[in-house]
């Protein structure tokens, strides 16, 4: 069985599920056309869209539901959703499910406590890859705690791990590092400090690992006392225990395993072998899972554009294959001519790109069809940026980067 | 031609992602011939002189104190096409 599975907890624009549609199309079309036989349908589901937050709302959304309904028509897709955010918000999913109530499910997996939950179904799908026992997911969270409800997905996500006999990772990156700060006393919410703490303790009394890594720039930039002593070793003064903050090498060097790692809105896809053989032996690094990052935000109104650049680049010289693609607003940081005053210290990101593309191990692309969905173009000086269309973007997705064995690649949306 | 010390750019306070970005800056703005130049840590150091050395790049490395080095880049000479 091939599986592929998507994580969405941020809002689902039509923008985001049409490209979606029109990959899977190409997946089933032009990779699968078997599965497109009446007989031929697996019964495991191909494609699930696990959602939680905000990204329900696309689900009673009219402009949104037709593209939904186009996504289930196709075979074997199917949809989760978490049943507690639907009733928070009071979203109905009648229509989707009248016409596909084997595919749209919203009654989770019980958790220990007796009570519903979406995460323990999360991790059915984060732990199916896995050959090792026990094994390991991890979670890249870069938003902060009580501004953003993803730092309660985050700590549900590890709950869930840690609940399933798993060893659970936490990366902390831009301002996901606040997760970890010392002395959170929300009087309304979840005191997220005090849950990674507890997840701690309670990995460690089943004998699991619990790792939880923050960006030592992030960490630096937001005002975390650290200290080098010249050996890389960094210590902070204000943050939770378990939380350690090192250099963003030490983070990437942790995406070099096997492991499911997840985030806001992310996906998982399995690879299809077959793909472009190195015409050696695979290397070490051939196994290293690759990474997609899909850069959608505006450059500049937040750090997430050049956060992806930053740790495309960090992955990159690991020996990870990295792609970034620029997509839906994304692909502002390619038009026009970007200036910036001499001797500031912040990056002109197309500089950024035309310095980094080239690099070993990093590709840059454009996704064409939001850059005429915004009636713009890209900078012709960018020439390192490849323009791609659906065909080129379900090629990235769902066929591994030359020499690479590994068997499922990850994506993630900054 | 000898660079002034004191124009030397520091990077030490650079993470070594944001260092890498910032040579690749420099260097594709300074040309084929030209030498690149800063000071950077200890840690740093290895950071630059693995990958470049490996890109093409000819890089020279000069301690001036414990944890304090003056790094120097320059694009290899392909020699003679054959």
């Amino acid at each position: 069985m091939t599986s592929h599975f998507y994580l969405f907890g941020g809002p689902l624009s039509r923008g985001r599920l049409s490209w979606i549609e029109e990959s899977l199309k190409f997946y089933f079309v032009k990779l699968n056309p078997q599965n497109l036989l009446h007989n031929s349908k697996p019964r495991d589901s191909i494609f699930t869209f696990l959602l939680t937050g905000d990204a329900l709302y696309s689900l009673q959304n009219p402009e949104t539901i037709p593209v939904w309904e186009i996504i289930l028509s196709m075979p074997s897709v199917k949809i989760i959703c978490d049943s507690r955010e639907l009733d928070l918000r009071g979203i109905s999913i009648e229509r989707l499910k009248m016409k596909n109530h084997e595919q749209v499910i919203d009654q989770n997996s019980l958790a220990l406590n007796g009570q519903p939950s979406f995460w323990k179904d999360v991790m059915k799908f984060a732990r199916q890859h896995e050959q090792p026992v026990p094994s390991t997911v991890g979670y890249l969270q870069m938003e902060s705690p009580y501004m953003h409800q993803s730092a309660h997905a985050a700590l549900q996500f590890l709950e869930a791990g840690v609940e399933g006999h798993a060893s659970v990772d936490l990366y902390a990156y831009l301002d996901g590092v606040h997760l970890g700060h010392l002395g959170q006393n929300p009087s309304e919410s979840e005191n997220i400090g005090k849950g990674l703490e507890e997840v701690n303790d309670k990995a460690q009394k089943r004998g699991l690992s619990c790792q939880m890594i923050a960006c030592g720039r992030c960490a630096a930039a937001r005002g975390y006392s650290t200290w080098d002593d010249g050996q890389g070793v960094v210590i902070s003064t204000c943050s939770i225990k378990p939380f350690k903050i090192r250099n963003l090498k030490e983070m990437i060097d942790m995406f070099e395993r096997n492991h499911i790692i997840l985030a806001k809105d992310s996906a998982s896809i399995q690879m299809k072998k077959g793909g472009p053989l190195a015409s050696s032996p695979p290397a070490e690094n051939g196994r290293k899972p690759p990474i997609t990052l899909m850069v959608t935000r505006r450059p500049y109104g937040t750090e997430m554009a050049f956060g992806a650049i930053s740790f495309a680049v960090a992955c990159a010289y690991e020996g990870i294959q990295t792609r970034v693609i620029f997509i839906e607003d994304g692909v502002y940081a390619l038009m026009g001519e970007h200036k910036l005053d001499k001797g500031t210290h912040f990056f002109n990101l197309q500089e950024v790109v035309d310095a980094v593309a080239g690099s070993e191990n990093l590709q840059f692309f454009v996704f064409r069809p939001s850059l005429a969905h915004r009636g713009i173009s890209k900078n012709k000086k960018l020439n390192a940026v490849l323009d791609i269309g659906i065909p080129e973007l379900g090629q990235l997705l769902f066929f591994p980067p030359t020499g690479v064995t590994a068997n499922h690649q990850r994506v993630i949306f900054f | 031609m000898t660079i002034d010390p004191a124009e030397i750019p520091d990077f030490s306070d650079l993470t070594c992602t944001n260092l890498m970005i910032r040579l690749k800056i420099l260097l594709k703005k300074s040309g084929t011939d030209a030498v690149v130049e800063c000071l950077v840590r200890r840690d740093q150091r290895d950071t630059i002189d693995v990958p470049f050395s490996h890109s093409g790049y000819e890089v020279k490395i000069r301690k001036l104190d414990a944890n304090r080095y003056r790094v120097s880049l320059k694009k290899k000479d392909p020699g003679p096409k054959p």
